[in-house]
Protein backbone atom coordinates (compact mmCIF):
# COMPACT_ATOMS: atom_id res chain seq x y z
CA UNK A 1 0.00 0.00 0.00
CA UNK A 2 2.85 2.37 0.77
CA UNK A 3 4.39 1.21 -2.50
CA UNK A 4 1.18 2.05 -4.36
CA UNK A 5 1.24 5.56 -2.89
CA UNK A 6 4.90 5.96 -3.85
CA UNK A 7 4.08 4.93 -7.41
CA UNK A 8 1.19 7.38 -7.51
CA UNK A 9 3.52 10.10 -6.23
CA UNK A 10 5.79 9.63 -9.24
CA UNK A 11 2.86 9.93 -11.65
CA UNK A 12 1.16 13.05 -10.30
CA UNK A 13 2.15 16.59 -11.16
CA UNK A 14 3.69 18.78 -8.40
CA UNK A 15 0.40 20.67 -8.06
CA UNK A 16 -1.60 17.45 -8.09
CA UNK A 17 -3.12 15.31 -5.38
CA UNK A 18 -3.86 11.82 -4.21
CA UNK A 19 -7.45 11.12 -3.20
CA UNK A 20 -7.97 7.93 -1.27
CA UNK A 21 -11.40 6.54 -0.50
CA UNK A 22 -11.64 3.35 1.52
CA UNK A 23 -13.76 1.87 4.32
CA UNK A 24 -12.52 2.14 7.87
CA UNK A 25 -11.55 -1.00 9.72
CA UNK A 26 -14.87 -1.08 11.60
CA UNK A 27 -16.86 -4.26 10.84
CA UNK A 28 -19.84 -3.29 8.62
CA UNK A 29 -23.14 -3.83 10.44
CA UNK A 30 -26.28 -5.23 8.86
CA UNK A 31 -28.99 -2.80 9.82
CA UNK A 32 -32.79 -2.75 9.84
CA UNK A 33 -34.45 0.58 10.44
CA UNK A 34 -31.41 1.89 12.30
CA UNK A 35 -30.94 -1.23 14.46
CA UNK A 36 -27.73 -3.23 14.00
CA UNK A 37 -28.53 -6.93 13.68
CA UNK A 38 -25.03 -8.32 13.18
CA UNK A 39 -21.93 -7.72 11.12
CA UNK A 40 -20.73 -8.66 7.68
CA UNK A 41 -17.91 -11.17 8.18
CA UNK A 42 -14.75 -10.65 6.16
CA UNK A 43 -11.76 -12.95 6.04
CA UNK A 44 -9.21 -10.16 5.94
CA UNK A 45 -11.18 -6.95 5.41
CA UNK A 46 -10.47 -5.47 8.82
CA UNK A 47 -6.74 -6.11 8.52
CA UNK A 48 -6.69 -4.86 4.92
CA UNK A 49 -8.46 -1.62 5.76
CA UNK A 50 -6.31 -1.13 8.86
CA UNK A 51 -3.23 -1.52 6.67
CA UNK A 52 -4.59 1.11 4.30
CA UNK A 53 -5.19 3.38 7.30
CA UNK A 54 -1.58 2.88 8.35
CA UNK A 55 -0.17 3.56 4.88
CA UNK A 56 -1.39 7.16 4.91
CA UNK A 57 0.57 8.35 8.00
CA UNK A 58 3.54 6.31 6.79
CA UNK A 59 3.90 8.33 3.59
CA UNK A 60 3.15 11.58 5.45
CA UNK A 61 5.80 10.85 8.08
CA UNK A 62 8.15 9.92 5.27
CA UNK A 63 7.79 13.46 3.92
CA UNK A 64 6.40 12.29 0.61
CA UNK A 65 2.95 13.82 1.08
CA UNK A 66 1.21 16.42 3.20
CA UNK A 67 -2.14 15.51 4.67
CA UNK A 68 -4.64 18.09 3.43
CA UNK A 69 -8.04 16.82 4.48
CA UNK A 70 -9.90 13.85 5.92
CA UNK A 71 -13.66 13.41 5.71
CA UNK A 72 -15.66 10.42 6.93
CA UNK A 73 -19.10 9.44 5.71
CA UNK A 74 -21.61 6.58 5.86
CA UNK A 75 -22.07 4.44 2.75
CA UNK A 76 -25.21 2.30 2.78
CA UNK A 77 -25.94 -0.64 0.49
CA UNK A 78 -29.61 -1.67 0.43
CA UNK A 79 -31.28 -4.84 -0.79
CA UNK A 80 -34.96 -5.51 -1.26
CA UNK A 81 -34.49 -8.59 0.92
CA UNK A 82 -31.76 -9.89 3.19
CA UNK A 83 -31.24 -12.84 0.82
CA UNK A 84 -30.58 -10.44 -2.03
CA UNK A 85 -28.17 -8.42 0.10
CA UNK A 86 -26.40 -11.59 1.29
CA UNK A 87 -25.97 -12.85 -2.30
CA UNK A 88 -24.74 -9.47 -3.51
CA UNK A 89 -22.08 -9.27 -0.83
CA UNK A 90 -20.82 -12.79 -1.51
CA UNK A 91 -20.58 -12.06 -5.22
CA UNK A 92 -19.22 -8.53 -5.12
CA UNK A 93 -17.25 -8.00 -1.94
CA UNK A 94 -13.86 -9.54 -1.46
CA UNK A 95 -14.01 -12.60 0.84
CA UNK A 96 -17.10 -11.38 2.69
CA UNK A 97 -20.39 -12.93 3.80
CA UNK A 98 -23.41 -12.50 6.03
CA UNK A 99 -23.69 -15.54 8.28
CA UNK A 100 -26.94 -17.53 8.45
CA UNK A 101 -27.78 -16.50 12.01
CA UNK A 102 -27.59 -12.82 11.02
CA UNK A 103 -29.75 -13.56 7.97
CA UNK A 104 -32.35 -15.26 10.20
CA UNK A 105 -32.35 -12.43 12.75
CA UNK A 106 -32.64 -9.88 9.96
CA UNK A 107 -35.65 -11.70 8.52
CA UNK A 108 -37.26 -11.57 11.97
CA UNK A 109 -36.41 -7.90 12.42
CA UNK A 110 -38.01 -7.11 9.06
CA UNK A 111 -41.32 -8.54 10.32
CA UNK A 112 -41.27 -6.00 13.14
CA UNK A 113 -40.88 -2.84 11.07
CA UNK A 114 -43.23 -1.01 8.71
CA UNK A 115 -43.58 -2.38 5.16
CA UNK A 116 -41.05 -0.94 2.76
CA UNK A 117 -38.14 -0.88 5.20
CA UNK A 118 -35.19 -2.52 3.47
CA UNK A 119 -32.19 -4.22 5.06
CA UNK A 120 -28.89 -2.45 4.53
CA UNK A 121 -25.20 -2.69 5.26
CA UNK A 122 -23.34 0.31 6.62
CA UNK A 123 -19.74 1.04 5.76
CA UNK A 124 -17.97 3.91 7.44
CA UNK A 125 -15.76 5.37 4.71
CA UNK A 126 -12.79 7.72 4.96
CA UNK A 127 -11.85 10.14 2.17
CA UNK A 128 -8.30 11.47 2.40
CA UNK A 129 -6.57 14.12 0.30
CA UNK A 130 -2.79 14.13 0.10
CA UNK A 131 -0.56 16.68 -1.63
CA UNK A 132 2.93 15.80 -2.89
CA UNK A 133 5.73 17.41 -0.90
CA UNK A 134 8.92 16.34 -2.62
CA UNK A 135 10.30 14.05 -5.26
CA UNK A 136 10.13 10.35 -4.53
CA UNK A 137 13.42 8.71 -3.68
CA UNK B 1 -31.80 -7.53 -8.49
CA UNK B 2 -32.50 -4.25 -6.77
CA UNK B 3 -29.33 -3.49 -4.91
CA UNK B 4 -29.06 0.19 -4.19
CA UNK B 5 -25.69 1.69 -3.30
CA UNK B 6 -25.52 5.00 -1.46
CA UNK B 7 -28.98 6.29 -2.44
CA UNK B 8 -28.47 9.05 0.14
CA UNK B 9 -25.63 10.41 -2.00
CA UNK B 10 -23.25 10.59 0.97
CA UNK B 11 -20.22 9.80 -1.19
CA UNK B 12 -21.04 12.59 -3.64
CA UNK B 13 -21.64 14.95 -0.72
CA UNK B 14 -18.26 14.07 0.79
CA UNK B 15 -16.50 14.79 -2.51
CA UNK B 16 -18.36 18.08 -2.73
CA UNK B 17 -17.45 19.03 0.85
CA UNK B 18 -13.82 18.30 0.02
CA UNK B 19 -14.03 20.52 -3.06
CA UNK B 20 -13.26 17.62 -5.39
CA UNK B 21 -14.88 18.16 -8.77
CA UNK B 22 -11.91 17.00 -10.92
CA UNK B 23 -12.90 19.74 -13.37
CA UNK B 24 -10.46 19.68 -16.33
CA UNK B 25 -8.14 17.36 -14.41
CA UNK B 26 -6.13 14.46 -15.78
CA UNK B 27 -7.28 11.66 -13.49
CA UNK B 28 -5.75 8.27 -12.83
CA UNK B 29 -8.32 6.10 -11.06
CA UNK B 30 -6.83 3.07 -9.33
CA UNK B 31 -9.27 0.24 -8.62
CA UNK B 32 -12.00 1.58 -10.86
CA UNK B 33 -14.02 -1.66 -10.93
CA UNK B 34 -17.04 -1.29 -13.18
CA UNK B 35 -16.86 2.51 -12.98
CA UNK B 36 -19.38 3.27 -10.26
CA UNK B 37 -17.29 6.21 -9.08
CA UNK B 38 -15.81 7.04 -12.50
CA UNK B 39 -19.21 7.83 -13.97
CA UNK B 40 -19.77 10.52 -11.35
CA UNK B 41 -16.91 12.75 -12.51
CA UNK B 42 -16.17 11.53 -16.06
CA UNK B 43 -18.03 14.41 -17.70
CA UNK B 44 -15.88 16.98 -15.87
CA UNK B 45 -12.39 15.51 -16.16
CA UNK B 46 -10.03 16.42 -19.00
CA UNK B 47 -8.94 12.80 -19.29
CA UNK B 48 -9.21 9.59 -17.31
CA UNK B 49 -7.02 6.51 -17.13
CA UNK B 50 -8.97 3.90 -15.17
CA UNK B 51 -7.18 0.76 -14.03
CA UNK B 52 -8.23 -2.41 -12.25
CA UNK B 53 -6.88 -5.96 -12.36
CA UNK B 54 -10.45 -7.23 -12.83
CA UNK B 55 -10.67 -7.41 -16.63
CA UNK B 56 -14.42 -8.13 -16.68
CA UNK B 57 -15.19 -5.06 -14.61
CA UNK B 58 -12.88 -2.93 -16.73
CA UNK B 59 -14.64 -4.18 -19.87
CA UNK B 60 -17.97 -3.06 -18.39
CA UNK B 61 -16.55 0.37 -17.70
CA UNK B 62 -15.10 0.61 -21.23
CA UNK B 63 -18.54 -0.09 -22.68
CA UNK B 64 -20.33 2.36 -20.43
CA UNK B 65 -17.74 5.14 -20.73
CA UNK B 66 -15.98 4.75 -24.08
CA UNK B 67 -14.03 8.00 -23.63
CA UNK B 68 -12.13 6.58 -20.67
CA UNK B 69 -8.71 4.97 -21.21
CA UNK B 70 -9.28 1.64 -19.44
CA UNK B 71 -6.53 -0.82 -18.60
CA UNK B 72 -6.84 -4.18 -16.83
CA UNK B 73 -3.71 -3.80 -14.74
CA UNK B 74 -2.68 -3.05 -11.17
CA UNK B 75 -0.79 0.09 -10.25
CA UNK B 76 2.32 -2.08 -9.88
CA UNK B 77 2.00 -2.98 -13.57
CA UNK B 78 1.18 0.51 -14.79
CA UNK B 79 3.82 2.62 -16.45
CA UNK B 80 3.10 6.32 -16.92
CA UNK B 81 5.48 9.25 -17.44
CA UNK B 82 6.28 11.31 -14.34
CA UNK B 83 3.87 14.17 -13.59
CA UNK B 84 1.42 12.93 -16.20
CA UNK B 85 -1.74 13.16 -14.07
CA UNK B 86 -3.24 15.76 -11.78
CA UNK B 87 -5.20 13.37 -9.56
CA UNK B 88 -4.48 9.81 -8.46
CA UNK B 89 -7.76 8.48 -7.10
CA UNK B 90 -7.60 5.29 -5.06
CA UNK B 91 -11.15 4.08 -5.46
CA UNK B 92 -11.75 1.79 -2.49
CA UNK B 93 -8.52 0.08 -3.51
CA UNK B 94 -5.64 1.14 -1.26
Amino acid sequence: MVDALRRAHRMIAPHGMVVDVHPTAAPPPVDVNGRAIGNVVTDDGIERHAAADAAIPAVVNDGLFALERVIEFDFFTYGDTIDELRDYIVENWRDARIDDDVVQRTRLALTEVPPGVRPRVLERVRLTILRPRRSAT
Amino acid sequence: MAIDEDPEGNEDAAFERAGLSFLNCRVLEIGCGDGRLTSRYAHRAASIIAIDPDSEAVAELATALPGVDTRAVSIQELSLPPSSVDVALFSWSL
